[in-house]
């Protein structure tokens, strides 16, 4: 019993041996949005394997998952110990910004370019160089190139027009044309207003109502209204997500309007992988704007962070080359490395580095005190429940008195 | 015995500091909160600049908090009444004498067993389902249409309906423990002297079970007052108008969301206070409607 318990003290003794003498090495905290055994948090916690076999910088992950965004700054106001972390580049410019470190210097010495349009942003909102991407976003209409190939569709549409004639083409080929989650009613119909009125008329309205008197949102309602009596949208939409956009993986479904993370949902949804392809969301006739949704989560440290430097090192290492790659191709992402390849969505990394503007998500209107209730009148203009588009922007209307 | 009291307060002290710390001074400080602009929850008090009653008329004119309370009303009344009666009338049945009683007790708790992540998308994912969903499959095999049960209009209610059948076993097990406490002399006697069942329930089960009835009511009151998990797995991309409810309100207010990057903890503080003062007033008339039974046994 002596022999045993002095084997197992002197086993406890050699281990904290050990742990002080790991203590002494570099250790870099980070707060990771993923969750354990997502394609992402493989990726990820290999790279931080690489990144201590190379450097000697133990990367101590812990895996918060989607909730991190409002965990973390309530955790950075309270000086947590981290070093590294990942939100959203609008919440980290518009609401983290003062917390985090000034990543300008060390990209200049890094030689970091990325894309212009997040960096821009990131500066304008934060005064700094505050993110670096990690999961760079696109918007649009996400499409099976089979089902079209099908459908005898050559051109991907530019216009509305061009969108009827092709959705008419789908249905004629017995394939439901649009798939539409009510998750995502917001986003398809914002799209639709963006075209005839731009993010500032959409401002306009949100401040002021008016919208039966804006022939825009008139129109932009109409339009909606027409799709949906045409037929045009999958059986059972606007359906619960991720029903309908699974449509898609099951060959039943041609188009979707998301972003491209979609393809990744519906590919592991269903199974399946999609020959997928995206075209921009199809402008109006006398319309104002053709911009597209752009965003991305992104990587921050914290300002207080004594090891910003390594963290920096480590967010390049991940996000860059070789496993920037891997990032992309293991989660079917674009790349956050434009010098990268978009294996799963060829032309995303061209569409994002010609972006100057990008197209926000609905946030001209999700600060209205009634949003709630709009986002509802717009699964239901889905639905069909509105007769003509006046009689739905006067609805609109309603919610201001 | 001398009494020490030296001793007395150093046996209570970890206890009272520790419910001073972790409930006193969160319940008072969100209290203080709600009558400041407060933008961070976790922000020093010196950005704090005091409001007024100004949180509270900013949630009760906004559209997102009146139809928050209006969902916790139906949540709070019809979920209430169809759980509570349901309950109760199985706990009933099932100390009634019946055969398989304990399997049936066993079958009806189950929900209570499972996550309710777990039962949340088993309803929303395969029983409301419009391609192969379970109800659908019913629908059509009679012969009708298929409906889409998680359509704007009917999304609440399917969401009260399936919180129903993750309920019913919790408060079941309640009302059996209270029914088995009645003693069994009671029905015998109004058996012999030819009281209906029906009768034995409403003139001795319902009045003895008084205090028991009184519990429910305000379990279920925190229930839905503090109903959260189920509003977002019906919603699970983003908050909708057709299920939030005032906690996922106040999560938002607090926190932001999707693409909302204004944060107002002082209004969500206002909404914390608001739901805590309706939970006391139903206690309390639950308290004076329900007078406990001063009958014993």
């Amino acid at each position: 019993m002596k022999k045993l318990l002095s084997i197992v003290l002197v086993a406890v003794m050699v281990l904290a041996l050990g742990c002080t003498a790991f203590a002494d090495g570099t250790e870099i905290i980070y707060w990771s949005m993923w969750n354990e055994g997502e394609p992402q948090a493989e990726v990820i916690a290999a790279a931080a394997e690489a990144y201590e076999a190379e450097t000697g910088v133990h990367v101590n992950i812990e895996w918060k998952g989607r909730d991190l965004n409002t965990l973390i700054t309530a955790a950075l106001e309270a000086k947590e110990d981290i070093d590294l972390f990942e939100d959203d580049f609008t919440r980290l410019g518009q609401v983290n910004g003062p917390y985090t470190y000034d990543l300008t210097e060390m990209a200049e010495a890094a030689g970091y370019e990325g894309y212009p349009v997040f960096n821009n942003f990131s500066i304008k909102w934060a005064g700094f160089l505050n993110s670096i991407p990690e999961q760079p976003n696109v918007g649009g209409v996400f499409y099976d190139k089979d089902a079209f190939e099908a459908a005898g569709i050559e051109a991907v549409p530019t216009t509305w027009e061009e969108f009827l004639d092709v959705c008419a083409k789908l249905k004629d080929a017995g394939i439901d044309p649009l798939a539409q989650d009510g998750a995502y009613c917001n986003f398809t119909f914002y799209y639709q207003l963006v075209r005839h009125l731009g993010e500032e008329g959409i401002a306009e309205l949100r401040e002021n109502g008016g919208w039966a008197e804006s022939e825009g949102a008139v129109a932009a309602a109409q339009e909606i209204i027409d799709l949906v009596n045409a037929g045009y949208l999958a059986e059972g939409a606007p359906d619960e997500y991720p029903a309908s956009q699974n449509k898609i993986g099951l060959g039943l479904a041609a188009m979707v309007v998301c972003a491209d993370y979609v393809t990744a949902e519906v590919n592991a949804n269903t199974g399946t992988e999609v020959n997928w392809g995206l075209f921009n969301y199809p402008t109006v006739e006398g319309g104002v704007s053709a911009a597209s949704y752009m965003g991305a989560n992104s990587l921050a440290i914290p300002a207080y962070s004594e090891h910003a430097q390594e963290a920096f090192d480590f967010a390049l290492f991940l996000t860059t080359g070789e496993w920037g790659q891997k990032l992309a191709d293991d989660c079917h992402q674009i790349p956050a490395d434009p010098s990268n390849e978009c294996t799963s969505l060829p032309g995303a990394v061209e569409t994002l580095l010609a972006a100057d503007a990008p197209m926000t998500w609905c946030a001209e209107l999700n600060t209205h005190p009634a949003w709630q209730t709009m986002k509802d009148m717009f699964v239901e203009l889905f639905e069909g429940k509105y007769a003509d588009g006046a009689e739905f922007c006067a609805a609109m209307d309603a919610l201001y008195e | 015995m001398k009494k020490n009291r030296t001793l007395i307060f150093l046996f209570m002290a970890p206890t009272v500091i520790c419910l001073l710390l972790m409930y006193v001074y969160p319940v008072i400080r969100t209290v203080i909160m709600s009558f400041f602009h407060v933008e961070s929850l976790t922000g020093s008090t010196k950005d704090w600049s005091f409001n007024g009653l100004a949180n509270y008329f900013k949630i009760m004119h906004n559209a997102g908090f009146i139809t928050s309370m209006k969902n916790f009303l139906a949540i709070w009344i019809v979920g209430g009444v169809f759980t509570l009666a349901l309950s109760l009338l199985i706990a009933v049945i099932l100390t009634s004498g019946i055969r398989f009683q304990g399997f049936f007790r066993a079958a009806i708790y189950l929900p209570n067993i499972v996550s309710a992540v777990a039962l949340a998308t088993m309803w929303v994912q395969y029983i409301f389902n419009f391609d192969y969903g379970l109800l659908n499959q019913l629908v059509t095999a009679l012969g009708f249409e298929k409906v889409r049960w998680l359509s704007t209009d009917a999304k609440l209610w399917a969401m009260i309906a399936a919180f129903i059948y993750g309920s019913i076993g919790y408060y079941m097990l309640i009302y059996i423990s209270g029914i088995e406490g009645i003693p069994t002399d009671l029905y015998e006697a109004a058996t012999i002297d030819g009281a209906s069942k029906s009768k034995q329930f409403f003139r001795i089960t319902l009045p003895l079970l008084k205090g028991i009835i009184k519990t429910t009511i305000t379990f279920w009151t925190i229930n839905a007052a503090t109903f959260y998990l189920w509003s977002k797995l019906f919603s699970p991309v983003q908050t909708e108008g057709s299920t939030i409810v005032p906690v996922v309100y106040l999560y938002d207010t607090v926190f932001g969301g999707k693409g909302v990057v204004e944060r107002d903890a002082g209004a969500g503080a206002a909404v914390g206070v608001v739901l805590t003062l309706i939970i006391i007033a139903v206690y309390i008339v639950t308290e004076k409607l329900l007078k406990s039974s001063d009958l014993e046994y």
